[in-house]
C-alpha cells in the first residue's frame, strides 16, 4: 500500500523554472492480523481487484500537480499520471515492463524503466501493500518492538523481501494502521532510503486507505517532501490491460 | 468571540471554537510529544565540522567503500560512497560520544559501536556501554557493559563473530571496578571482564589479535584520571606508581603475562602511561607498541613480542599521549605505520623514522582506515573531521558533510535574517547565516579568529565588529571587513597570575550595549570596547591553592594547556532588570552577587539543597523579569555525578529551590545552561550534556524536546533571537540548531492540552522575498537548511490523526475558501506551512512545459482565516499575513504586481479557451470528414476548415515536439515570459512588462477575431452542407475558469483536452456557430 512514490518527484524537476525493546517470537504474525484486521480483513481486501485514486500532488517548491492513480489486482499493474499545463507525466507498469512518458521537455514517446526503477515502481503498486502482501511474497517480517514516531509509541515490523528490498513499518498502536514506512532498496548500486507516512485513512469498499501521504527522502526536511492528497477513490474501476501497456508510439497523453 | 470568528460562524454555520471553548479530553502532561512538534533545523555547519574519535571501514565486493564514522560527540555516520554522502545512524541513540567502531569480519551487517571517547580531553563526553547492529547499522542494541562510560577499542574475531573484546579505560572522573578488557563469547549476551589493572583506576587502552592466530592478543592497561583542576596519565607524576602495563595472552584472554623491562628486553622502565599496541594485520611477528614514560617512545618487537626495540620518540610521536596515541599499521605492509598526533606522522621504515603526513588537514589526528585492496586510499579524522587521501597520505581531500560540529556558545545579531555567532572545540569562532535562500551551505559561514573558540558575540554598537574568544580568556574585537583581531584580554598586576578557565566567560550588558564583561578569578568590566578594563570585583573563587597546580598536571607527561585552569569564573548574568545586580558562578562552587554594580559582593551558594560545597557552577542565569530572581545550573560531572542540578532564586540568593535534581524523573545529563524565554517567565528551557528540556510551568514539569531529526547531543549554550523568536541551539557535536518560532510554546496551557484541537498564535507573517541563491555545489557538501517556505500555522491535536479527514482550509478576508492545504497529523504540537500562493495559470498544452508559469502570485497580505475540520468540528484561527518587513516596496506596488500577474493569468485562460475551442472544433471537423467518402468536396472543405484552425493553434502554441531547443516563441510562450518578468519580484512590474501585457492582449485578440472569422461565414457555410447531408454541424464549445481547484471537463473531446489542468474546469456549453440563439 503505498501511493505516488517518491520518484515521481525526481521526474517532474526537469522542466520547472524553479530505543528498541525485545520482541516476542510471535510478535509479527500478531501485528500483521491485527493490521489486516484494521484494514478491512482479508476478504474485503480480496474483493478490490482495482482501486483509482485521484487528488493532488504537490512537490517541493510548491508545485501543485492533479494526481490519478490506478491500480489492479491482476498483474499487480499500476499506472500514475501527475499533469499541469495539460501534459501528463506517466509511469507505468502492466505486471512485466515499466514505462513512463515525460512530456514536460518536449517529448512524449514513452521510455522504458530501468529494472531497478521498475521493481520499485512495482512494489509501490500493489493494492495490499508490501506489509499484508509479504507473506504471498515471501518476505521475512520480524517486529523490533516500539519505537516513537513524532510522539507516537509504535510497533516497528521489518519486512525484507527475498529481492532485498526492506520496509521498515511503523503501525498506529490504537489503530493498528501503518502511520510511517522506511523503504530501503538499491537503485542503479546505490543505496537509497525514504520515508513515506500515511494519515487520512479513508474506508473503500470496506478497506482503509491512507487519504494524506508525505514522502522524500529519510532525513530530509518538510520542505523538501512530496504530498499526495486524495480526494476520492473508487474500487473494482475497470482496468483493461491497455491502459497498463507500454504505447508503442509517441503517446498522446 | 472575534468578529472574524463571528463572520465564519454565520458564513459557515458550523461550529467552531477556540481552544478555550473545545470539548474536554481527557488531560495530557506536556511531555516530549506535546513540544516536539515545534521542530527543529540544523544550519550546521560542515565546514568546520568536529572531532572524529572512530574510523572503521569496507572495500565492498562491487567496489564501492562503505565507512562509518564515530564522532567524538555527534553520533555514527554512515556512507556507502565512499565518503560521499554520509547518514547518521545514531540519532535516536540516548548518547553520542563513540569511542571505538568495528566491522564484523564474518557478518558485513554486523557493527560494533562503543560508546564514550577514550580521548579523554577535558570536554570529552561520555557513553552507556556497547551497541551491536545486526542490520547495517539501521538498528541498535545496547548489549552490555552500562558502566564502561568509554570504550576505546573493539575487536570481532575474525573466526567466530560471537567472540568480541571491549577495551573499557572505563570512568574518566571517579574510580571504578567495570573496566579493563571485556570478552564476550555469545555475541554480546554476557560479558566477562578477563583483564583489568591493580587498582579502580586502570582501564584498558588497547588491544589487537594476532591475525593468524586468534587466540593470542596483546592488551594495554593504562592508569588514568582526571578532576576539574588536573589530569594524570599514569601515576601521579612521572615516578608515581601506575597501574599502567602491556600485557599478553595466547588463550584468547584467559590468562595473561605481563611483559616489563625486566621480563622483556628492549621495554623501557616503568612506571607507564597510555599504551598503544599494535600487531601488523600482515605479519604476526611485527608488534609496534607506543608506551608513555619517562622516555615515551614506539617500541618494536619483531619476535612477536618476546623482544622489543625502542625506535622513534620524536615529538610528534610522544606528545600528549592521553589525545594522541592510535597506531594503524598498512594492512599489507608490516614496516608502514600511521601514528596519530598533533600532526599524522607516517613511517615505511618499521618505525626507525617517520615523516609528516599531515598535508593540508586541521591536524589532532585520532583514527585512519587504510583500504586494503589499495593502501593509497586512506581515510583519517581529526579534531577538523574527516579527510580522505589518494595518494597514501601525503594529500588530503576534506569531507564537507559531516555537521558534527562542536559548539561551546552561540550568540546571534538583528540582521534579517540574522546571523549566528559561536566558538567551537578547536575550530575557532565563526559566524553563519540563519537563512540564506537555496541553502545554508559550507560558504555562508566566516571564520573570525583561530585556536579553540568559545563566546563569539556581534558588538551591539558595531556591526562592523565581533567579539571573540578563544582557549584560556584569550579575547579579541575583530573587524569583520579586514578581519583584524586586536588583542584586548586584560593583563595581570604585579606579582600576579590571572587564572583563566579553558571556557572563559565573556557577557554582553542588556542594559548597556557598550558595555563587556569577562571572568578570570576576577570580574572585569569595559564600557569602551576593551580599550581599558575596570576590575570589579575581589577574587570570586574559593581561591583553593591544591586546585591551581596546573603546571605539574599531566601525570607523566606534562600538559598545561588552559584546560585545568581552576579556581576561576565560569559564567557571568547582569540583570536585565537592574545594571547593578551582577550574578557570577565560578568553577569551584560559588556563586556571587554584587547588587551595587560591583562594589561590594555577596557568596549567595551556601544554600543551595542537596549539593555539596565546591561544585561546578556551569551558568547562572538572571530572570529577565525580576531582579531578585536567578537560575543556576550545578554540573557536577567532574566529581563523577552525571546528574541534573538547577536551582532558583527569588530573593538574591538568600534560598534556592531545585528545580531539577537527579531525581526528576526523564530529565539527563549533567546541565550546561538555562535560559529563560524572552516574553513568558513561565517558559524555561534546560541544556543539560543529552539534550534540551522544556518546561513550561516556570520549571514544575520538564518534556524533552526530541523531533525525530533531533539527537541526544549536548547543548552547551542557546539563545533566543527576540524578534524573531527563535530559540538557537550550540550542540557540542551536531553544530547550531533553530527551533523557528517558539512563541506556540508561550500559549500552552492546561486549557489547551485538555483540548482535542487547539490553534496556537505565531510570529506574524511576512511574505519574505522570494530568491534564488548558491551554486551546484554536488552530493558531498552539507547544506543547512532554512526555515519553512511560507506562513508557518501551529496547532495542538490531542492524539494523532489516523482515520478520517483532517482538513485545513484557507478562507480569504471574505470567507472564500481559497486553498485547502495539507496537515500535520502528529500527537501534540503540529506545523504546517501555507505557500500563500494562488492557483497557477491555466496555461494551454504545448509541445513543452512553460516553465516560467508553474505557479500562481502569493496572495495580498490581509487577514485570512484557518479553517481546521476534524471529525465534524471545525476549528478556526485569524492569520495576519504582511509584507517583507525588508521590502522596499509598498503594498500599492505589491498588489499592481498581483494585478498584473492576474491580468496575465487572465490572458492565458483565454488562450486555453481559445486552443481547446480550436481543438474541439478540429476534433469534430476531422470526425465529419471521416464519415464522408474521399472524393466527397465536402471532405476537403473540412479538412481545409481544419488546417485554417490549426494555423490559427500555431499561433498561440509551439508545437515542434521532440524535446530540442527549438526557441519557437508563440503567444503562449511570450506571455510566459512576461509572467515570468512580472513574478520575479512582488514589486511593482516595470512598465514595459505591463506595455507588453497589453501587447500580447492585443496579439491574442486578433487570434480570437480570426477565429471569429472561421466560426462565422465559413462555418456557417460547411454546417448547411453537413446538413443537407444529414450530419450534425460543427459547435464551438465554450471553455471558461471558475477558479475551482479540481479539474472538470466535462465529456468527449475536451475532457481529453483539459484534462490535468489546474484550475481549468470545462463548463460545458457547446454553441452551434451561426445559429440562432434560440437553436442553441
Amino acid at each position: 500500500m503505498r501511493l505516488g512514490g517518491l520518484r515521481i518527484f525526481a521526474l517532474l524537476a526537469l522542466g520547472f523554472a524553479v530505543g528498541t525493546q525485545p520482541a516476542r517470537a510471535d510478535s509479527g504474525t500478531d501485528l500483521l492480523a491485527k493490521n489486516l484486521a484494521a484494514r478491512g480483513g482479508a476478504e474485503k481486501l480480496a474483493a478490490i481487484s482495482s482501486i483509482q485514486f485521484t487528488g493532488r500532488l504537490i512537490v517541493p517548491g510548491n508545485f501543485e500537480l492533479t494526481y490519478k492513480e490506478t491500480r489492479g489486482r491482476k498483474n499487480g499493474e499500476a499506472l500514475y499520471e501527475s499533469s499541469i499545463q495539460g501534459l501528463t507525466l506517466v509511469q507505468g507498469f502492466d505486471g512485466k515492463v515499466g514505462w513512463r512518458i515525460n512530456p514536460f521537455e518536449g517529448r512524449r514517446d514513452a521510455e522504458r524503466m530501468t529494472e531497478d526503477d521498475m521493481r520499485a515502481l512495482a512494489d509501490d503498486a500493489t493494492i495490499d501493500g508490501p506489509l499484508l502482501s509479504s507473506k504471498a511474497r515471501g518476505a521475512t517480517v520480524a517486529y523490533l518492538g516500539r519505537e516513537d514516531f513524532d510522539g507516537t509509541d509504535a510497533y516497528k515490523l521489518r519486512v525484507v523481501e527475498p529481492s532485498g528490498v526492506q520496509y521498515m513499518y511503523f503501525l498506529d498502536p490504537d489503530t493498528y494502521l501503518e502511520i510511517k514506512v522506511v523503504e530501503t532498496r538499491t537503485l542503479r548500486g546505490a543505496r537509497q532510503v525514504t520515508q513515506t507516512e500515511y494519515g487520512d485513512y479513508e474506508l473503500v469498499n470496506g478497506v482503509y486507505f491512507p487519504f494524506e501521504i508525505e514522502s522524500g527522502p529519510l532525513g530530509s526536511s518538510p520542505d523538501q517532501h512530496q504530498k499526495v492528497l486524495i480526494d476520492s477513490a473508487r474500487a473494482n474501476v475497470p482496468v483493461p490491460d491497455m491502459m497498463f501497456a507500454m504505447p508503442a508510439a509517441p503517446g498522446k497523453k | 468571540m472575534s468578529t472574524i470568528s463571528m463572520l465564519v460562524r454565520v458564513l459557515f454555520g458550523v461550529a467552531f471554537s477556540f481552544a478555550a471553548t473545545l470539548t474536554a479530553a481527557s488531560a495530557a502532561p506536556v511531555d516530549s510529544s506535546t513540544v516536539s512538534g515545534l521542530g527543529v533545523r540544523n544550519i550546521g555547519s560542515a565546514q568546520m565540522s568536529g572531532r572524529i574519535a572512530a574510523i572503521a571501514g569496507r572495500r565492498e565486493k562491487d567496489g564501492k567503500t562503505t565507512l562509518f564514522i564515530g564522532a567524538a560527540s555527534g553520533g555514527v555516520w554512515k556512507s556507502t560512497d565512499g565518503g560521499t554522502s554520509f547518514e547518521p545512524l545514531f540519532d535516536k541513540q540516548p548518547v553520542q560520544s563513540i569511542g571505538a567502531i568495528a566491522l564484523d569480519p564474518s557478518h558485513p551487517d554486523t557493527i560494533w559501536v562503543g560508546t564514550g571517547e577514550s580521548w579523554t580531553r577535558n570536554s570529552v563526553s561520555i557513553g552507556n556501554g556497547i551497541y551491536k547492529s545486526t542490520d547495517g547499522g539501521e538498528n541498535w542494541t545496547n548489549v552490555g557493559l552500562p558502566n564502561s562510560e568509554r570504550i576505546a577499542r573493539i575487536i570481532v574475531s575474525p573466526k567466530n563473530g560471537d567472540v568480541v573484546y571491549a577495551c573499557v579505560p572505563g570512568k574518566l572522573w571517579g574510580d571504578s571496578a567495570d573496566r579493563g578488557l571485556y570478552r564476550t563469547t555469545d555475541g554480546g549476551a554476557h560479558w566477562s571482564l578477563i583483564l583489568h589493572g591493580g587498582n579502580l583506576s586502570t582501564g584498558c587502552s588497547s588491544v589487537t589479535m594476532d591475525p593468524e592466530h586468534a587466540n593470542v592478543l596483546f592488551a594495554g592497561l593504562w592508569d588514568f584520571r582526571r578532576k576539574g583542576w588536573t589530569f594524570r596519565s599514569g601515576g601521579d607524576g612521572p615516578n608515581a606508581p601506575s597501574g599502567s602495563g602491556l600485557y599478553r595472552s595466547d588463550d584468547g584472554g584467559t590468562t595473561w603475562t605481563q611483559l616489563t623491562a625486566a621480563t622483556n628486553a628492549g621495554l623501557p622502565k616503568g612506571p607507564w602511561g597510555r599504551i598503544e599496541v599494535v600487531i601488523a594485520p600482515s605479519n604476526p611477528n611485527m608488534v609496534y607498541a607506543f608506551i608513555e614514560s619517562v622516555r615515551s617512545a614506539l617500541f618494536v618487537s619483531e619476535n612477536g613480542g618476546r623482544s622489543w626495540q625502542e625506535r622513534d620518540r620524536s615529538q610528534r610521536m610522544v606528545w600528549r599521549p592521553f589525545y594522541f596515541s592510535r597506531i594503524v599499521v598498512d594492512p599489507t605492509n608490516d614496516q608502514r605505520l600511521f601514528k596519530m598526533n598533533l600532526f599524522l606522522i607516517v613511517s615505511d621504515d618499521g618505525g626507525r623514522s617517520f615523516s609528516n603526513s599531515n598535508g593540508g588537514s586541521h591536524g589532532d589526528w585520532h583514527d585512519v582506515w587504510i583500504d586494503p585492496t589499495n593502501s593509497k586510499h586512506i581515510v583519517g579524522g581529526d579534531d577538523g573531521g574527516l579527510w580522505i587521501s589518494y595518494d597514501g597520505g601525503s594529500k588530503w581531500w576534506k569531507g564537507d558533510n559531516l555537521p558534527i560540529s562542536q559548539f561551546y556558545h552561540v550568540s546571534v545579531d538583528n540582521k534579517d535574517p540574522y546571523q549566528v555567532y559561536g566558538g567551537l572545540q578547536d575550530n575557532s569562532d565563526w559566524v553563519g547565516d540563519s537563512a540564506y535562500p537555496g541553502g545554508i551551505t559550507n560558504e555562508r559561514w566566516e571564520n573570525l579568529y583561530g585556536g579553540d573558540g568559545f563566546y563569539t558575540f556581534p558588538d551591539p554598537t558595531d556591526a562592523n565588529f565581533a567579539y571573540t574568544e578563544a582557549q584560556g580568556g584569550t579575547i579579541a574585537r575583530v573587524n569583520r571587513k579586514t578581519l583584524e583581531a586586536r588583542d584586548i584580554q586584560p593583563r595581570a598586576g604585579y606579582n600576579e597570575k590571572l587564572r583563566w578557565n579553558w571556557n572563559t566567560p565573556i557577557a554582553l550588558s542588556p542594559n548597556d550595549p557598550a558595555t563587556i564583561y569577562i571572568g578570570s578569578q576576577f570580574l572585569f568590566r569595559s564600557r569602551d570596547h576593551g580599550t581599558t578594563w575596570d576590575r570589579i570585583s575581589p577574587d570570586l573563587t574559593t581561591n583553593d591553592p591544591q586546585k591551581q597546580l596546573q603546571e605539574k598536571s599531566g601525570g607523566i607527561t606534562v600538559d598545561n594547556s588552559a584546560a585545568e585552569t581552576y579556581t576561576t569564573i565560569y559564567s557571568i548574568s547582569e540583570s536585565p532588570r537592574n545594571a547593578k545586580v551582577i550574578w557570577v558562578g565560578t568553577d569551584d562552587g560559588n556563586i556571587q552577587l554584587t547588587q551595587d554594580g560591583g562594589a561590594s559582593w555577596r557568596k549567595v551558594s551556601t544554600n543551595l539543597p542537596g549539593l555539596p560545597n565546591g561544585t561546578w557552577v556551569s551558568w547562572v542565569e538572571a530572570s529577565r523579569f525580576d531582579a531578585a530572581t536567578a537560575y543556576a545550573t550545578i554540573d557536577r560531572h567532574s566529581f563523577g555525578d552525571m546528574g541534573t542540578y538547577l536551582y532558583r532564586t527569588t530573593d538574591f540568593g538568600k534560598t534556592w529551590t531545585a528545580l531539577v535534581s537527579p531525581q526528576t524523573a526523564g530529565v539527563r545529563g549533567y546541565a550546561h545552561v538555562v535560559r529563560e524565554d524572552s516574553v513568558s517567565p513561565n517558559l524555561l528551557f534546560l541544556g543539560t550534556e543529552f539534550g534540551l528540556w522544556v518546561s513550561v510551568d516556570a520549571g514544575q514539569g520538564w518534556a524533552a524536546f526530541k523531533p525525530g531529526n533531533f539527537p541526544a547531543v549536548a547543548v552547551r549554550d542557546m539563545m533566543i533571537q527576540p524578534r524573531d523568536n527563535d530559540l538557537v541551539l550550540a550542540t557540542h557535536g551536531r553544530g547550531i540548531w533553530i527551533v523557528d518560532d517558539l512563541s506556540p510554546l508561550r500559549s500552552l496551557s492546561s486549557q489547551t492540552l485538555d483540548a482535542q484541537v487547539a490553534f496556537l498564535p505565531g510570529r506574524p507573517v511576512q511574505q519574505r522575498i522570494q530568491s534564488n541563491g548558491g551554486w551546484v555545489d554536488g552530493d558531498a557538501v552539507w547544506v543547512g537548511e532554512n526555515p519553512a517556505n511560507g506562513a508557518v500555522i501551529s496547532y495542538y491535536l490531542h492524539s494523532r490523526q489516523v482515520i478520517g479527514k483532517l482538513t485545513i482550509d484557507i478562507l480569504d478576508p471574505s470567507g472564500t475558501v481559497v486553498d485547502t492545504i495539507a496537515p500535520g497529523k502528529r500527537k501534540g504540537l503540529n506545523r504546517i506551512t501555507w505557500s500563500m500562493l494562488t492557483k497557477p495559470p491555466v496555461v494551454p498544452p504545448a509541445a513543452q512545459i512553460a516553465g516560467a508559469a508553474v505557479q500562481g502570485p502569493r496572495f495580498l497580505p490581509g487577514t485570512y482565516t484557518v479553517r481546521l475540520t476534524r471529525a465534524g468540528k471545525v476549528y478556526t484561527m485569524p492569520l495576519t499575513v504582511g509584507l517583507d518587513r525588508r521590502a522596499t516596496f509598498t503594498l500599492a506596488d505589491r498588489k499592481a504586481q498581483f494585478d498584473a500577474a492576474n491580468q496575465v493569468k487572465g490572458i492565458f485562460l483565454r488562450m486555453s479557451a481559445l486552443v481547446g475551442e480550436i481543438a474541439a472544433l478540429r476534433a469534430e471537423a476531422g470526425a465529419l470528414a471521416g464519415k464522408l467518402p474521399a472524393a466527397d468536396p465536402l471532405r476537403a472543405e473540412l479538412v481545409q476548415f481544419d488546417q485554417r484552425a490549426d494555423a490559427l493553434r500555431k499561433l498561440v502554441v509551439a508545437t515542434t515536439e521532440g524535446g530540442a531547443i527549438t526557441g519557437e516563441q508563440r503567444l503562449r510562450e511570450d506571455t510566459a515570459d512576461v509572467y515570468g518578468a512580472i513574478m520575479a519580484t512582488e514589486a511593482a512590474p516595470t512598465p514595459y512588462a505591463v506595455a507588453r501585457v497589453a501587447v500580447l492582449d492585443r496579439e491574442l485578440g486578433d487570434v480570437e477575431k480570426s477565429l471569429a472569422v472561421l466560426t462565422g461565414a465559413p462555418m456557417r457555410d460547411l454546417n448547411v452542407k453537413l446538413k443537407a447531408k444529414s450530419l450534425p454541424p460543427l459547435t464551438v464549445i465554450s471553455m471558461t475558469s471558475d477558479a475551482g481547484d479540481t479539474v472538470d471537463a466535462g465529456d468527449g473531446a475536451a475532457r481529453t483536452i483539459f484534462q490535468g489542468m489546474v484550475g481549468a474546469r470545462y463548463l460545458g456549453t457547446r454553441i452551434t456557430s451561426g445559429a440562432a440563439p434560440e437553436d442553441r
